[in-house]
């Protein structure tokens, strides 16, 4: 078995911008990244196994590979339809991390739908899907967000990385740039992470790890930071703190969970981690699950670089009342200018993916009220496809 | 020998059938009554409303007797349902002659051991159906008469149902003055009406799209290799309907009919239909897209439903005449082109050749079961099959 295979990790993109990501990450990362691409468009297929990823086209027969052209409903029937292909592909694999970007008709559509497959089967699911630029029009904005209780529903863990939050790490490049800038630095991110968890370090944050604690996180902020020379622990840590990613201390301050990653050179100093360390317990709340590693590698001598993941539902923790003190010293009032970033409330996952399937105005058996049910693999097929597939329609 | 005319009645979830068929001096049989009417107490092939069931029974009869110039007393039945089940039961031989030649004797004698079905005490076994002979290990024989060998298997397919659920449906009959002689499974004589020889031989599935189940029958090689039926059909496509627009069924029922398709294509996005209104119902203007989105959902998960059990079954691969589909459901529009794309194979409408007389009605392919079933009264009465062209495929393959 290969090294990229022990892991069980694998990394999927879906969609045009969730295969760009992968490939990304995986040109980024180098050899050893287990990466997989999803698309309907051929066109973008092709572009993304030119880079050496392996990429499947999906809904070949009901589009030709031409892509969705920003059909959800599309996308998602392209998944159904070629499922199946998928699973040869995930031999082995215990968790999952998705890239996708929200807003057009294979990430949106798609992603629901194969999350909810990994989900059926057992994977734990790390989803890290992108809300449009707020300059893309409200139509994708509404389209994205029509998605995301979906992808909610049967994702273990939900990073939403609005694009504009990305954008404003860039520092503000050309407009016509700005894809790529924000996807670039959201591969940077992903990779940094993948690293944490694939190269071997002092103290060791496998994907095990991993696969534990988003199977219990619920939704969670990324982000990531780092830093040189003199102080450098001091300031990455502070370069991650206050990175739009993660609400500028917000996401820390409100975490019942944290995974931190320190990538560092060998030159890593043990007064460095308790440095970052003692950060980071003030940043965070009294309760909060820390969960640390450290990859040591001679490419980042002089440098160090920090990722984490800020899981703002952890359910296995015991949800003590954090005192009023640190909550008024730890939240910021400089709220991030994205004022209508995704809101997550700890706990609300399954609560919030039924609210969204109420919202289609029908719910129940109808005529089939008091006959006996035609249960097909779980599942009540007397109740309309339509609620129990979460499809939207266009009244 | 004069075959009289036999009368078959399918109690459907949408509709009442009886179909009267004479057989013709060339052994085919004619279909010369038909009559039907909407059927009231049935929901997904099983009798919720005896009387209710009964007026459809009876007004159905009535309409048939006078087509046919026939009086009828006793009926074939068509049943269906969630219920129905289908299992394969081998029966095994050692053959004890010194030569080790299979004789006739040990065929009937093999044949009378697969029969010998264990089911549980509450089901009713509807249809034994012979698959083919194993000799040693050598599987697939046809005949194996004369062959040598030390051990003969053979597997029977046993098609089987939930007596109580028989029962009712049988119930409905007698309850409107029709003795039931025989009682046999929609899908199986939806297949005897409409599947030729040559699809048979390629291989090939029937999917008879009903109102309340969707029943399938797949031959692979000549053989019957699945059987089974899912408790999902038009009618949930109308409720599912009705629920996403608020409309009342009927008007579900309407606007599928006039409007529905199985595929959302261009021609959909944009157009709206108005439904006009009427006493107690407001008029009322739904998407085209949003109407057929909702058909699509609900069709592509029916044959997804049904693709995973071919699949289970080990069919799939062996479908060289593609899917067929008959029944009410197969006239929503583009609905083959949904099971093409589904199944990866080709598909199309099947109308009932099998049968003569059907050619004036309107939608023959609606009649499939209750058409077939009368096919079926004729192989059995004549104690399986003399007549062409089905004699030499059924010979011998359905049993009591």
């Amino acid at each position: 078995m290969s090294q990229e295979q022990q892991t069980g990790l694998l990394l999927l993109g879906v969609g045009g911008g969730g295969c760009r990501l992968a490939a990304a990450v995986r040109s980024a990362y180098g050899s050893g990244i287990r990466a997989l691409g999803v698309d309907t468009d051929a066109l973008s297929n092709r572009t993304a196994s030119e880079g050496g990823m392996t990429c499947l086209l999906l809904g070949g027969s009901r589009l030709a590979g031409h892509g969705t052209g920003g059909d959800a409903i599309q996308g998602r029937m392209a998944a159904q339809d070629d499922i199946q292909n998928l699973l040869p592909h995930l031999q082995g694999v215990r968790t999952v991390v998705i890239t996708a970007c929200l807003g057009a008709g294979t990430g949106g559509g798609a992603t629901p739908e194969i999350v909810k497959t990994l989900h059926d089967m057992g994977i734990a699911t790390v989803c890290f899907v992108t809300r449009p630029f707020a300059f893309e029009g409200e139509a994708r904005r509404k389209a994205a967000e029509r998605v995301l209780p979906m992808i909610e529903e049967n994702a273990d863990s939900l990073v939403v990385v609005p694009l504009d939050d990305l954008f404003g790490d860039a520092g503000g490049g050309l407009l016509s740039d700005a894809v790529q800038v924000a996807e670039g630095l959201m591969a940077a991110g992903i990779t940094m992470l993948w690293r944490v968890l694939s190269k071997p370090g002092f103290i060791r944050l496998d994907p095990e790890r991993l696969h534990a604690m988003v199977l219990r996180g619920g939704n969670a902020r990324f982000g990531y930071g780092s830093a040189e020379g003199s102080d450098r622990a001091a300031h990455a840590f502070e370069a991650l703190r206050s990175s739009r990613l993660l609400r500028a201390g917000d996401a820390l301050s409100k975490a019942n969970a944290l995974l931190l990653g320190i990538l560092a050179g060998r030159d890593l100093r043990l007064a460095e981690i308790g440095d970052i360390m003692g950060q980071v317990r003030v940043a965070c709340k009294g309760d909060c699950q820390i969960e640390m590693g450290t990859v040591l590698d001679a490419q980042y001598d002089g440098r160090i670089e920090l990722v984490a993941l800020a899981f703002e539902s952890w359910t296995a923790s015991v949800q003590l009342p954090a005192s009023e003190s640190r909550k008024e010293a730890a939240a910021p009032a400089a709220e991030p200018p994205v004022a209508e970033a995704f809101p997550i409330q700890p706990g609300s996952r399954k609560s919030k993916a039924k609210a969204s399937k109420l919202s289609f105005g029908a719910t129940g058996r109808g005529k089939f009220q008091n006959v006996e049910p035609t249960i097909y693999k779980g599942e009540d097929l007397d109740v309309p496809t339509f609620i129990r597939r979460g499809i939207t329609l266009d009244r | 020998m004069a075959i009289p005319p036999i009368a078959a009645l399918e109690i459907g979830t949408s509709r009442t059938v009886m179909c009267v068929g004479e057989t013709d001096e060339n052994g085919r049989v004619k279909i010369t009554g038909v009559g039907t009417y909407p059927t009231i107490g049935v929901r997904k092939g099983q009798v919720i409303d005896l009387n209710q069931a009964r007026v459809g029974v009876e007004s159905a009869s009535k309409q048939a007797e006078k087509q046919a110039d026939v009086s009828i007393w006793q009926v074939l039945l068509a049943t269906s349902g969630g219920h129905i089940q289908a299992g394969v039961n081998p029966g095994m031989l050692t053959i004890r002659s010194n030569d080790h030649v299979v004789s006739h004797e040990d065929v009937e004698e093999v044949t009378e051991n697969a029969k010998e079905i264990q089911i549980d005490a509450d089901r009713q076994v509807l249809h034994t159906i012979t698959q083919s002979f194993t000799v040693d290990d050598q599987p697939g024989i046809v005949k194996p008469e004369g062959m040598r060998c030390k051990v003969l298997t053979l597997n029977v397919m046993a098609v089987h149902g939930l007596k109580n659920r028989i029962d009712n449906a049988v119930s409905v009959a007698k309850s409107a003055q029709l003795d039931v002689t025989d009682v046999a499974f929609s899908g199986v004589c939806a297949a005897l009406a409409v599947l030729t020889p040559e699809q048979r031989r390629n291989g090939v599935v029937l999917v008879d799209l009903g109102g309340g189940t969707t029943n399938y029958i797949a031959y692979c090689n000549n053989v019957i290799s699945a059987v089974g039926c899912v408790a999902v059909g038009g009618d949930h496509v109308t409720n599912d309907i009705a629920l996403a627009f608020n409309i009342p069924l009927n008007r579900a029922e309407e606007v599928k009919r006039a409007e529905g398709s199985a595929v959302i294509d261009a021609e959909s996005g944009g157009r709206r239909v108005t439904l006009r209104g009427e006493v107690g119902f407001e008029e009322k203007v739904i998407s085209c897209k949003a109407l057929h989105t909702v058909i699509n959902a609900r069709m592509d998960e029916t044959f997804r439903v049904l693709r995973s059990k071919l699949d289970e079954a080990g069919v799939l691969p062996h479908l060289g005449a593609g899917i067929i589909l008959t029944g009410g459901g197969a006239y929503l529009r583009k609905v083959t082109d949904l099971a093409h794309r589904v199944f990866g194979l080709p598909c199309r409408i099947g109308l009932p050749v099998n049968v003569d007389g059907l050619e004036a009605v309107e939608q023959p392919a609606s009649f499939s079961s209750a058409a077939g079933l009368a096919l079926y009264g004729r192989m059995t009465y004549e104690d399986r099959g003399l007549f062409a062209p089905v004699k030499n495929i059924f010979k011998g393959w359905f049993g009591r």
